[in-house]
């Protein structure tokens, strides 16, 4: 199943230049190659019946034919070794712990500005930064309790984050229900391994939350904000509600009164601590953000800023996680820890810079344009793929709205083998860590490794055709 | 506006409004899915026996059908009736009353409370559902009706035992109940009623033999026949089978049995979310009760079957409304 396999110049995770399986994945490997492709394909099929019998989907906006649809599962796990996962897990701790002062400077202090570390035009001029928080105190001064960092490697094999995703990161359902096929479809993989648990994760988060509740509270009572069954991860909300032993909500089961929020119970109004909410700032409340919104609640701005409910995220966290904000977070790391960051950024040029500006209308054909506010893969030029007609739009827009855009090279990702009809092929990677702070800064082991199934394509979001592996973090004994 | 009760003890945790009603239609689907399919199956092997013998009851009796679950036409179109009706109750994505649809309403309320219900619960309610809308299945559904259509019986049944074996007995399961057994009120009422009718109409036409096989169907349509043979050693008279359809207070799928239940459930979600005070749709279902518990089928006959039968679904769909003024709509 391996005959024919290529490197395609890439760093493959899987297999060292010299072709022979990395120590980690060489167990692996060898079960792979015992188990043969039919076996495979066997597995393959009950892995689609167990996702699709539970209804693990997810929602595509663009596609006029019926709106959920299956993950795709990749049944080759991703390994990685226990050494490696340290310095990850010690890079994402001092992130977020950056990221979370950071957010709190800003909305009170803004010594960061002050300072010249970072031009306040970037700031006031961000989508996201909420001039609504300025001065607010939110509980525990957490801002970021749930963070999904991407990290992508380049062809020599280093880690580097690509994007934080500090609002309302998605997809740790599909983590922790992978793991949970890949146990009932494939037992034997594990049997040579030991595998870092992540079913605590729910357990976390929900402590996580707690932990925020305001002080009134003596049980905190916590519920999840959902836009409703349409939304593309309304399955990861009601997953993790689900987990949690918690109410899953929307906007129309909200009310506040008097400067609390209440659930509409069938035994009358009951008052809600912490709000989970997955729901952007925008839509939240109408009364303070887009007066058009039906899905969140009018007045629950002002129960936060009174302090009587805590929202996991806080608002306004979007400023950390622009993408023009971005290349300042070593910055961040540095101003406000003392520390040079662990885990390195993509080099990045900033449109709303002249320079930068300039040099990315030149070299649009060997960069990658992203919009600073979209996710999902949505808004985004790959500019060495792309046709001279796509690109000179972008260089329009670009010059149009110059804060809207970053540009960085092209990082060519790590390849893993993927089961392509009857065979193995390389296919790029990434790897999403869930990062919460809580009491503590908790960092699953793993993540979601996202993989682009389409032959040469770099964009693994699942929006685009990407698919999912499950990821495997060894205890320091590899071998069980 | 009423802020803030008192907190109720954990066993009592109250349940979103909107997750009650969910739960409720979500039992009510399932049951009228179930309930459509049982119809189907026994008129189409009834009409096998006695087709031959009563062409001119053919017809009338796929009109009972469509009667029974309120639907007045069957869309315009050639082509044998039975096979038309049969098509338009069960796959039939314009009839909002057909076996797909109700298995899809009940998935998709089913969806919106997940975390409400347990995993086995929905994974048998998700399978159901792409049984029924996989590509194959019209073309299953043409090879062997029978079969699709006892699929769906038995998915209901198992969908209601799993629904009591995994899930607690608290108000989630409370109003899953009240919706199963407002919905069984109803159709058995309907059953019992159009089959009356159309036998009263037709009694001279049929010779003996297919007036039982008729009201054997009719046993069969509420799943009753077995229950009914026990009780009354097989002897098929007319008021005895609307007596026992009617008042037999042990068998789970008369209208007395339904509503018993339905009265246990509101009453319990009632001391739980409200106190000591009687709420309207328990006002109604006790009426409803307790007459039933002391009427007797003489007295029903003589008062006109049908106008008895009518009160009862009248008093039905009063309390439906009730339970959603009180707990869906706050």
């Amino acid at each position: 199943m391996f005959k024919n396999y290529e490197a395609n110049g890439l760093f493959d995770e899987v297999f060292s230049p010299s072709g022979q399986p990395r120590p980690h994945y060489a167990p692996l490997v060898n079960r792979l190659k015992a188990a043969g492709y039919p076996a495979f394909e066997r597995r393959r099929r009950m892995s689609d019946v167990l996702f699709r019998n539970q209804g693990i989907t997810f929602t595509v906006y663009n596609d006029a034919r019926g709106v959920e649809k299956i993950f795709p599962f990749d049944l080759v796990p991703r390994i990685v070794p226990a050494d490696e996962w340290d310095a990850i897990e010690h890079g994402l701790i001092q992130r977020i712990t950056a990221l979370n002062l950071f957010c709190q400077d800003i909305y009170h202090g803004q010594h960061i500005l002050k300072e010249r570390v970072i031009p306040p035009e970037l700031i006031y001029g961000a989508k996201m930064f909420r001039r609504e928080m300025f001065g607010v105190n939110v509980q525990r001064d957490i801002y970021i309790h749930i963070c999904g960092t991407d990290l992508i490697r380049d062809k020599e094999g280093r880690y580097y984050v690509l994007e934080d995703n500090a609002r309302t990161p998605s997809g740790v359902s599909y983590v922790l229900e992978n793991r949970v096929v890949m146990k009932r479809v494939f037992p034997s993989l594990f049997s040579e391994y030991r595998v870092r648990a992540i079913e605590d994760y729910p357990y976390n988060l929900l402590q996580c939350l707690k932990h925020v509740s305001p002080h009134h509270a003596d049980e905190p009572s916590v519920a999840i904000l959902t836009p409703g069954v349409y939304n593309s991860a309304y399955f990861e909300h009601s997953f993790l509600a689900r987990q949690m032993g918690i109410e899953l909500v929307e906007g129309r089961d909200l009310l506040v009164d008097k400067g609390f929020l209440y659930m509409r119970t069938t035994a009358g109004l009951r008052r809600v601590d912490v709000l989970y909410r997955r729901v952007d700032d925008d839509f939240l409340d109408p009364l303070c953000f887009r007066p058009d919104s039906a899905l969140g609640v009018p007045g629950l701005m002002n129960a936060y800023r009174c302090g009587n409910l805590a929202l996991a995220n806080a608002v306004g966290t979007g400023v950390a996680d622009d993408k023009a904000i971005y290349p300042f977070v070593p910055d961040m790391i540095k101003f406000y820890l003392g520390q040079d960051a662990i885990l390195p950024n993509i080099p990045t040029y900033i449109c709303a810079r002249e320079a930068d500006r300039q040099y990315v209308l030149e070299h649009l054909h060997e960069l990658v344009v992203k919009s600073t506010n979209e996710s999902g893969g949505y808004g985004m030029l790959m500019g060495h793929q792309a046709a001279q007609q796509e690109r000179e739009e972008f260089a329009a827009k670009i010059k149009d709205d110059p804060r809207n855009f970053i540009a960085q090279p092209v990082v060519q990702l790590s390849q893993h083998p993927s089961l392509v009809e009857d065979h193995f092929e390389g296919r790029r990677v990434d790897l999403r860590p869930y990062i919460l702070y809580g009491q503590k800064v908790i960092v699953m082991p793993g993540g979601l490794t996202r993989v682009a199934l389409r032959s040469g394509s770099l964009v693994v979001n699942s929006s685009q055709g990407g698919g999912s592996k499950d990821t495997w973090v060894l205890e320091e004994e590899m071998v069980g | 506006m009423g802020i803030a009760s008192p907190p109720l003890p954990s066993s009592a945790r109250p349940m979103l409004a909107r997750d009650a009603d969910a739960m409720y239609w979500m039992a009510r689907y399932v049951e009228r899915a179930e309930h459509v399919a049982r119809l189907l199956l026994v008129n189409a092997n009834v009409l096998i026996d006695m087709g031959d013998l009563a062409p001119a009851m053919v017809a009338r009796q796929w009109q009972s059908i469509l009667t029974i679950l309120r639907l007045a036409e069957l869309p315009e179109a050639n082509g044998d009736i039975s096979i038309r009706v049969a098509q338009h109750l069960t796959i039939d994505a314009d009839n909002p009353n057909s076996i797909v649809n109700c298995i899809t309403r009940a998935r998709e309320n089913a969806r919106g409370i997940r975390e409400n219900i347990s995993a086995e619960m929905w994974e048998h309610l998700n399978a159901l559902y792409w049984s029924l809308r996989a590509e194959d299945a019209p073309a299953r559904f043409e090879e062997s009706p029978d079969s699709v259509w006892r699929s769906v019986m038995t998915g209901s049944m198992l969908f209601q035992g799993l629904t009591d074996q995994t899930l607690a007995h608290d108000q989630r399961w409370l109003f899953a109940q009240l919706g199963k057994y407002l919905e069984r009120i109803d159709v058995t009422c309907r059953i019992i009623q159009t089959k009356f009718d159309i036998l009263k109409a037709s009694e001279q036409m049929l010779e003996n033999t297919l007036r039982n096989i008729h009201w054997m169907a009719v046993l069969r349509s509420c799943c009753a026949i077995e229950a009914y043979r026990r009780n009354h050693v097989g002897d098929m008279d007319p008021f005895r089978v609307a007596g026992f359809l009617i008042l037999e207070p042990d068998f789970p799928r008369s209208v007395r049995f339904s509503v018993r239940s339905a009265l246990a459930s509101i009453t319990a979600i009632r001391s739980g979310t409200r106190g000591g005070v009687i709420d309207p749709a328990e006002r109604i279902l006790g009426r409803l009760d307790a007459q039933l518990e002391y009427a007797e089928i003489g007295e029903i006959v003589a008062e006109g079957l049908g106008n008895y039968l009518q009160r009862i679904q009248s008093a039905g769909h009063d309390a439906a409304l009730a339970v959603q003024q009180s707990y869906f709509l706050l």
